[in-house]
């Protein structure tokens, strides 16, 4: 078999699919499928390849052959394509909801995986198509995006959903563990592949998954966007910078009421890109356990943040690095947070409101109560999102997450209908390997010593 | 003193790992020298006297798959054979035989000294030549030196082995032998990386002082299985029953009240033992709420009356051990043979060998077996095999080898060995293989057997028996893909009982046996099927193959989508630091396991799917992007 691998070339063998365009409600968005089955994908969602290189209006259809949507769509063949591969673009109106329901439909296709990301121009490079001057930059971008997708997926393992996710991956592993001992230990007297426990845990665990797949179809549980927290002393300014941004954008505005009391949420729309601005309680050392109790949130919701606006007094001296005078705030902040800081209170100092550079940060004066500088802000956090926001956005994290539940449902079926019909226990066994493979796609790997040592743990094993 | 001859491979060491090395390393033309302490101790088995079980019946029939010897012996040494798992799917069925110590080690001496190409020389070998960083040759205890062109090093548990019985430790080998104090401390003033781990062995005990009347019986399995692929019933002596009893509360009231001079819990021991074998004081003390524990009672052979209880391992006084098996039923007069002990060893860092089990830093020098921080006869087999094989391939000038974790056994241990590491004695068990629907015991020869011929390692007979099976497997699938029946066919009214849904509309004898419920013997005997293949082993396969298609198919899709990059090299030397965005605890791990492919680099725990991106690109940009053969 190794002969063979010699003879391989580097191309991709898996057909790859994503949105390639930022998540929000850009004017168009764009999906792009990579691989030897970008053809195959094509003759599904538009019911031809279209010609080669040249642009086609066509309808996107589902899976059901019913219309999502209509827009260009361009078919390249490789190695004369934006990866080498074989690629199809599909050009789209820009709603999150449409392009979604697009890639659900195409990585719903046999064999064709969600991009990890930056996963297309990592491609690219290794299939000659970028230069090797830009080694560093397809680093960076491999680097930040998966750190974005990262703490997309985060956002998106919020609260409930977690907590059910968690326990049904902690099931799973209960449940294979018995299975697995029960394979390579048929001489310890557990023998549970007869015992009724088995099944009716399997039972349970496909409860368990319908449930959670349900909980994350509702869409509740995940908010589009680039979350930014404002942060700052008590009466630095922050609610009004939250009325000033949300107020200009008055028309598009939802208020979400904040899930603690003292944690105020609202989106705004720049462009049509999605964003939350959350508004959190004042940073001091305080007696008083209620306004704890909001401090410690107002934390949580920093640690989450994809931006935080720092918020001082503009009456500060600007010749002293935020960092000397609010060292404790700093040395909280996680690594690589990004942030701006915003001098407030311009109206009173008298200071030029607009954007610069300032001890090496990008640093906002304005005036929340004129309204003075506001424009800036939004021009910043615009840039901001274009960058910050370029990998995955929540429906993408949540586009993963359920792609990974229903294959865990699949596998889970499967092997019920296996133990139920045939008693094959090692087919069982076989998918609950990937079911939970599945799985550790949200929540992380478990190896296969890690099971040894639950089996171990939790069995008196060994002649 | 130099000795007259030189040779191509030395093996340094007579166990389990050291036999099969010296064996394929001789089979396959190399002028080979097996340097041993002692030559009564070839073939010996140290531990337990069975063979085989789960994942580790899997390895013997892999071994016997590329022509090695552990299946072939134990088949000639067996007197119980039993399948585990037989309920179970064919995937994780597995043979496991106990064995007669003197048959096995007889046979395995006899086979030895008629190895063509083979030398055996008894002395202890005490120190390596090397010139720069090859080796070059061994010394021996009397100064005696051997030149050789490869040196596979398996010296087991011999390594500075420490042996405790209660709070008195000294040094040792398995009870009996000296340690090899000198080779160690030579290996340790070299570049590896060594830790201790522990083992034990139970108290012996003389079967004349047992009663047998009140242990419950477990005999072998009729019809008798055999382990190697050319093996026959004939072959095996008379086959006698093992025996099961269990520990009781006295028992463990015993234990406990002995914890106070047990090495173990004294913290006198300090090498990690094994999890899934466990000392009987472990056991006690971990699952306080168990109240009794099953022990084996297995014997060690036909000509004599010791017998083996497996489950009591212990390091405890021998006072203490004499009390806690005499509480034992059944065992209330035994007398013991020999104490049971634990026993400390040192192991290298298996993550410094390549997947040749070459060393890292020493050219030309192999690591198998014990040394390697196993546990097993089958896993050192397994190793010797490879190891021998391997260094057999560097001196004809060939590129090595070794079987990928989707093509056996083999190459899940010695992936996970070099990769990975070990904390603990490492066993195998079917769970640690991703493929386990493709490693079966029945498909080891082909898996292994064209590849083995390929090497030299597989002998005329044996390719002939293969390549006539292969044949028969292949004619009976195409004749059963062309037999037909309708549902009006008289011949239904005999199906029919054997389907759980009666057939409906024409099908072939391909979907019938697709069917759970279908057995090919069973289905040959129905006139219009008949008549099925002589050939059991052929006819098993085609039974397995047609069943677990669809599985089959999946796990090679798996596979196919895994090699893209599984064989990319990354250079020996490596600086993982050099690459901008890897975190710190990515670059230490990765420095840590030195992996030498991007496929294990990407096995390596907490290595992420953007770190192996990152080394991918970096690759690319400073042009080592390369494959391996």
């Amino acid at each position: 078999m190794s002969d063979n691998s010699a003879n391989k070339s580097l191309t991709n063998i898996e057909t790859i699919a994503a949105q390639a365009t930022p998540p929000g409600r850009g004017g168009v968005g764009i999906i792009r499928v990579s691989g030897p089955l970008a053809s195959h994908a094509a003759e599904q969602l538009l019911g031809k390849v279209p010609k080669t290189r040249y642009a086609e209006y066509l309808q996107f259809l589902d899976a059901n052959k019913q219309v999502i949507d209509q827009g260009i769509a361009l078919f390249f063949k490789g190695p004369n394509s934006f990866t080498g591969e074989d690629v199809l673009e599909l050009q789209g109106h820009g709603g999150p909801v449409i392009l979604d329901m697009l890639l659900k439909h195409i990585i719903g296709l046999d064999n064709i995986r969600m991009a990890k990301p930056g996963e297309f121009s990592e491609q690219a490079f290794i299939n000659d198509k970028l230069d090797l001057t830009q080694a560093e930059a397809i680093a960076d971008l491999i680097n930040s995006s998966s750190e974005q997708a990262a703490r997309a997926a985060l956002h998106s393992l919020q609260g409930d959903f977690s907590n059910l996710i968690h326990q049904l991956v902690d099931d799973v592993i209960h449940l294979r563990m018995y299975v697995e001992a029960a394979i390579d230990f048929p001489e310890e007297e557990i023998d549970f592949l007869a015992d009724e426990n088995v099944s009716n845990s399997l039972n349970g665990l496909i409860t368990q998954v319908a449930d959670v797949l349900a909980k994350a179809q509702q869409g509740a549980i995940i908010r589009e966007g680039m979350r930014v927290v404002i942060a700052g002393r008590p009466n630095a300014g922050k609610s009004s910078l939250l009325n000033a941004l949300s107020g200009r954008e008055s028309a598009i505005v939802t208020d979400i009421e904040g899930t603690t009391r003292d944690v105020l949420s609202e989106q705004i729309h720049i462009d049509g890109m999605p964003l939350h601005i959350i508004d959190t309680a004042g940073l001091r050392e305080s007696p008083d356990k209620v306004e704890q109790i909001g401090i410690e949130r107002a934390w949580k919701e920093i640690k989450q943040a994809d931006r935080v606006l720092l918020m001082i007094d503009s009456l500060q001296d600007e010749d002293v690095d935020p960092t000397q005078f609010w060292p404790e705030f700093f040395n909280q902040l996680p690594d690589n947070m990004g942030l701006t800081i915003v001098r407030n209170k311009a109206d009173i100092s008298g200071q030029v409101c607009g954007y610069k550079v300032s001890h090496e940060k990008p640093t906002i004066t304005l005036s929340a109560k004129t309204g003075d500088g506001i424009d800036a802000l939004t021009e910043h956090l615009k840039q901001c999102m274009g960058y910050e926001g370029n990998a995955e956005g929540g429906f993408m994290a949540r586009r993963r997450h359920i792609q990974a539940l229903e294959n865990a449902q699949q596998h889970l079926l499967t092997g019920q209908e296996q133990l139920l019909s045939f008693m094959a226990g090692e087919i069982l066994a076989e998918e609950l390997r990937i079911t939970q493979q599945a799985l550790n796609e949200i929540t992380g790997e478990f190896t296969s010593d890690d099971l040894l040592g639950q089996i171990f743990s939790s069995f008196c094993i060994g002649k | 003193m130099w000795y007259q001859d030189s040779f191509d491979v030395i093996v340094v060491g007579g166990g389990h790992a050291g036999t099969e090395a010296c064996l394929a390393a001789a089979r396959m033309g190399c002028k080979t020298l097996l340097l041993t302490h002692n030559i009564d101790t070839l073939g010996a088995m140290s531990c337990n006297p069975a063979i085989g079980g789960i994942g580790k019946g899997h390895l013997v029939k892999e071994i016997d798959a590329l022509g090695g010897l552990m299946a072939e012996a134990i088949d000639h040494g067996g007197i119980q054979f039993r399948t585990l798992n037989s309920s179970k799917g064919p995937a994780v069925r597995a043979t496991r035989a106990q064995a007669d110590r003197l048959l096995y080690k007889a046979y395995v001496r006899n086979y030895l000294e008629n190895q063509e190409n083979l030398t055996i020389f008894q002395q202890p070998c005490d120190d390596l030549i090397l010139e720069n960083d090859q080796i070059v040759g061994v010394s021996t205890q009397m100064g005696l030196k051997f030149k050789g062109k490869t040196v596979v090093l398996t010296v087991g548990t011999f390594l500075a082995g420490q042996i405790h019985i209660g709070l008195n430790n000294y040094q040792g080998g398995r009870a009996g032998d000296p340690a090899s104090v000198d080779l160690a401390s030579r290996l340790r003033d070299m570049p590896f990386r060594i830790e201790r781990l522990k083992t034990g062995t139970p108290p012996r005990l003389d079967a004349r002082t047992l009663d047998f009347s009140v242990m419950q019986e477990q005999p072998g399995d009729t019809p008798v299985p055999t382990f190697s692929f050319m093996g026959k019933t004939e072959h095996h002596p008379q086959q006698i029953p093992c025996y099961i009893t269990h520990t009781n509360a006295q028992t463990h009231a015993v234990i406990r009240e002995g914890l106070d001079r047990s090495p173990m819990y004294t913290g006198v021991i300090e090498g990690v033992g094994p999890r899934y074998c466990p000392s009987i004081e472990d056991k006690i003390m971990r699952f306080a709420d168990k109240e009794s524990h099953q022990i084996f009672v297995e014997p060690e052979g036909l000509t004599t009356h010791e017998v083996y209880p497996n489950g009591i391992s212990t390091s405890l006084p021998f006072d203490v051990q004499m009390d806690l098996v005499r509480s034992i039923k059944g065992f209330e007069n035994a007398h013991i043979t020999r104490p049971g002990y634990a026993i400390e060893y040192d192991y290298f860092d298996p993550r410094d060998l390549k997947q040749t089990l070459e060393s890292k830093f020493i050219q030309n020098m192999f690591f198998a077996g014990q040394i390697n921080g196993t546990t097993g006869y089958e896993e050192a087999g397994a190793q010797g095999l490879v190891a021998g094989m391997n260094a057999a391939c560097r001196v004809q000038g060939k590129e090595g080898w070794t079987p990928g974790r989707e093509q056996a056994y083999m190459g899940v241990l010695i992936d996970d060995l070099s990769t990975l590491g070990t904390k603990e004695p490492y066993r195998m068990f079917t769970s640690r293989a991703e493929y386990r629907l493709l490693l079966r015991e029945d498909n080891a020869d082909i898996r292994l057997t064209e590849k083995g011929r390929e090497l030299g390692l597989v002998g005329d007979a044996r390719w002939q028996r293969f390549c006539e099976k292969m044949e028969n497997i292949e004619l009976e699938r195409q004749r059963i893909r062309g037999v037909w029946i309708q549902k009006d066919h008289p011949a239904a009214e005999q199906l029919n009982p054997m389907l759980k849904n009666p057939i409906s509309r024409e099908a072939n004898l391909e979907d019938l046996l697709r069917r759970p419920e279908t057995r090919y013997q069973e289905l040959m005997t129905i006139d219009a099927f008949a008549p099925g293949l002589d050939d059991k082993q052929a006819a098993e396969q085609v039974e397995i193959q047609i069943k677990y298609a669809g599985y089959i198919e999946r796990q090679l899709d798996e596979i196919d989508k895994k090699k893209r990059h599984e064989g990319t090299l990354i250079p020996t030397d490596f600086d993982f630091s050099q690459i901008s965005g890897l975190s710190n605890e990515v670059v230490a791990k990765l420095s840590d396991a030195r992996p030498e492919t991007l496929g294990k680099a990407s096995r390596i725990s907490g290595i992420t799917p953007a770190a192996i991106s990152l080394l991918l690109v970096y690759l690319k940009k400073h042009g080592l992007l390369r494959k391996t053969a």
